[in-house]
């Protein structure tokens, strides 16, 4: 394969790879790193800052994690600030991934960073750790719609909505993504999780978490299947991929990009071997539309 | 940031369910200051997925070591390495104690908490007046006695059963170390209570203590290590600690 950039909304991606919100932090931590990838999707801003939930924070479990942040992040004011000037430098895509704690938040944040520099937004329907909105407006198709909806006529610059796999079908959350002019769907965010301790109390502090990592993969690889058949606009695939040839299965189900998240946490350097890898189980290969989707179209 | 595998050169258990790793890494070594921690892969699969971070408690040229305690699948399974074996490490990650001078350093530890204080006492005895205090449930499960005594340092003893040195819980130690020095400074690390006790019988006295939380990434990109801080938000101790000023955060 000659060229590895993706399209998505007319926006140019440098390669496939993109790394998921909330394992990356903004791109700074590693930024050589941050350079080599198709682009950085920030931790979830939302409008006023968030200090996140008590600890325990994360639990482990064979084959994954979960976490229940609970969204700690400096508001959009600091972010402004404080945050995107440090991300100015990066040369990679930034897309900014926007938390509401009302359906009425993702629009005006929207607004908010139409006079910066970054290249497109991450609607966040689908957070499971915070206690108002996050996945709550994932599981309502309507909501979904409103929300793409209020956020489009802000906005020409790429708008990605991350569905939830939580008790709803994200086949029909993704028409709803696409109706309401969405440029694409990240499928998907973390599940529901609940760990208890011996004594038969939640361990973690916000009481339930989200659940990530590799076992999380099957179903997300399903999901991405099964939204992909349903709209027309790209899909990013997310959900427990660790290696080259995870990314090279979410692009045959038919994803156009790809996530990495909790394999970061394990290595900083896990986004850049996923593509190293990526990049060469590729070669045999004249384009990516060779690759994406070529599950349902070989049965 | 990447990995390096290092060699395990020994593991030795040095009390029922406390070992000690040495393993060889030249730059690690060399970067390793006190504090500080290395992100351990137990498993090339995914069970369990995470690092485990423990702190570094010595260094002697090219080697690094480990002291840990075996309490679940992750740290068992270092338990078990044998030399020969290749450990997987990122870090040193964490900030570094900032190491004073001419001040009376007072260092507490108790059980396995013992062993970043190792390191941080070499340090120390460089620039100040340090006295150590040390403290087990029994002499059995006392470890690193040896070393630190090589420190020539005060060192003092408690066991909860008594069978070696003061009769009681090391910080029953505190008091009388802090009267005889002017212008303390407490460095602390073993379980929370032991922690909460000691910030109390300190008074205004600084206590900057290793603090353990669940961690993620080690490395601060995911936010999962909080500890929440007195004056309202959390600290990421993988970042701002994994030594933190203990007056200023709820254990």
């Amino acid at each position: 394969m000659k060229r590895h950039g993706v399209k998505l909304a007319g926006v140019e991606f440098a390669n496939p790879l993109l790394v998921a919100s909330g394992t990356w932090g903004f791109g700074l931590r590693f930024r050589s790193a941050s350079d080599r990838l198709g682009g950085v999707v920030t931790k979830g801003i939302t409008l006023e800052e968030r200090a996140g939930n008590p600890p325990p924070r994360i639990w482990e479990f064979p084959g994954g994690i979960l976490n229940s942040v609970g969204l700690e992040n400096p508001g959009l004011e600091r972010f402004r600030s404080e945050i995107l000037p440090r991300m100015a430098r990066l040369k990679t895509r930034v897309i900014v991934n926007l938390a509401g704690s009302k359906a009425g938040d993702y629009p005006a944040l929207v607004e908010a960073l139409e006079a910066e520099k970054v290249d497109g937004y991450e609607l966040n329907l689908s957070c499971p750790n915070v206690a108002e909105g996050g996945v709550g407006f994932g599981q309502d198709a309507r909501t979904v719609e409103k929300v793409a909806a209020a956020c489009r006529k802000k906005t020409k610059r790429p708008l990605v909505v991350k569905l939830t796999g939580n008790f709803v079908d994200p086949a029909e959350t993704a028409q709803a993504a696409e109706a309401g002019g969405a440029d694409g769907v990240t499928v998907l965010n973390t599940l529901f999780g609940l760990a208890l301790d011996r004594d038969g109390r939640p361990f973690l502090g916000a009481r339930t978490g989200g659940m990530s990592g590799p076992a999380l993969k099957p179903f997300a690889l399903y999901c991405v299947d099964r939204v992909a058949a349903a709209v027309s606009v790209p899909v990013i695939g997310c959900g427990g991929i660790m290696s080259g040839r995870d990314a090279l299965d979410f692009l045959s189900a038919g994803a156009s990009l790809v996530q990495v998240g909790t394999a970061s946490l394990v290595d900083p350097d896990a986004p850049v071997r996923v593509w190293k890898e990526l990049r060469s189980l590729c070669r045999g290969f004249g384009s990516w539309e060779e690759i994406v989707g070529r599950a349902r179209r070989t049965g | 940031m990447r990995s390096v595998r290092a060699p395990v050169v020994a593991n030795r258990e040095l009390a029922p369910g406390l070992f000690s790793l040495w393993a060889e890494h030249a730059r690690t070594a060399r970067d390793a200051r006190p504090g500080q921690f290395l992100n351990v892969k137990v498993s090339d699969g995914p069970d369990p997925v995470l690092r485990r971070p423990i702190s570094v408690a010595d260094v002697e040229k090219d080697r690094l070591r480990l002291v840990f305690r075996a309490v679940g699948r992750g740290t068992g399974l270092l338990g078990r390495l044998k030399p020969g074996d290749e450990v997987d490490v990122l870090g040193p990650l964490g900030r570094p104690v900032r190491v004073p001078v001419k001040r009376n350093a007072i260092v507490c530890g108790g059980g396995v908490g013992i062993a970043p204080l190792l390191l941080l006492a070499r340090y120390l005895r460089r620039a100040n007046r340090v006295t150590v205090l040390l403290g087990a449930r029994s002499r059995e499960e006392l470890i690193l006695d040896r070393e630190f005594r090589r420190l020539g340092t005060n060192l003092e003893f408690a066991t909860d059963d008594g069978s070696f040195g003061h009769r009681g819980p090391v910080t029953e130690l505190l008091g009388p170390a802090l009267e005889k020095a002017d212008n303390p400074v407490v460095y602390a690390c073993g379980p929370r209570p032991m922690l909460r006790e000691l910030v109390a019988r300190a008074g205004d006295v600084p206590v900057w203590g290793f603090v353990e939380e669940r961690m993620g990434c080690g490395t601060g990109i995911c936010y999962c290590c909080a500890v929440k801080r007195r004056t309202g938000g959390y600290v990421r101790f993988c970042q701002e600690g994994p030594v933190v000023k203990l007056n200023d955060i709820e254990l």
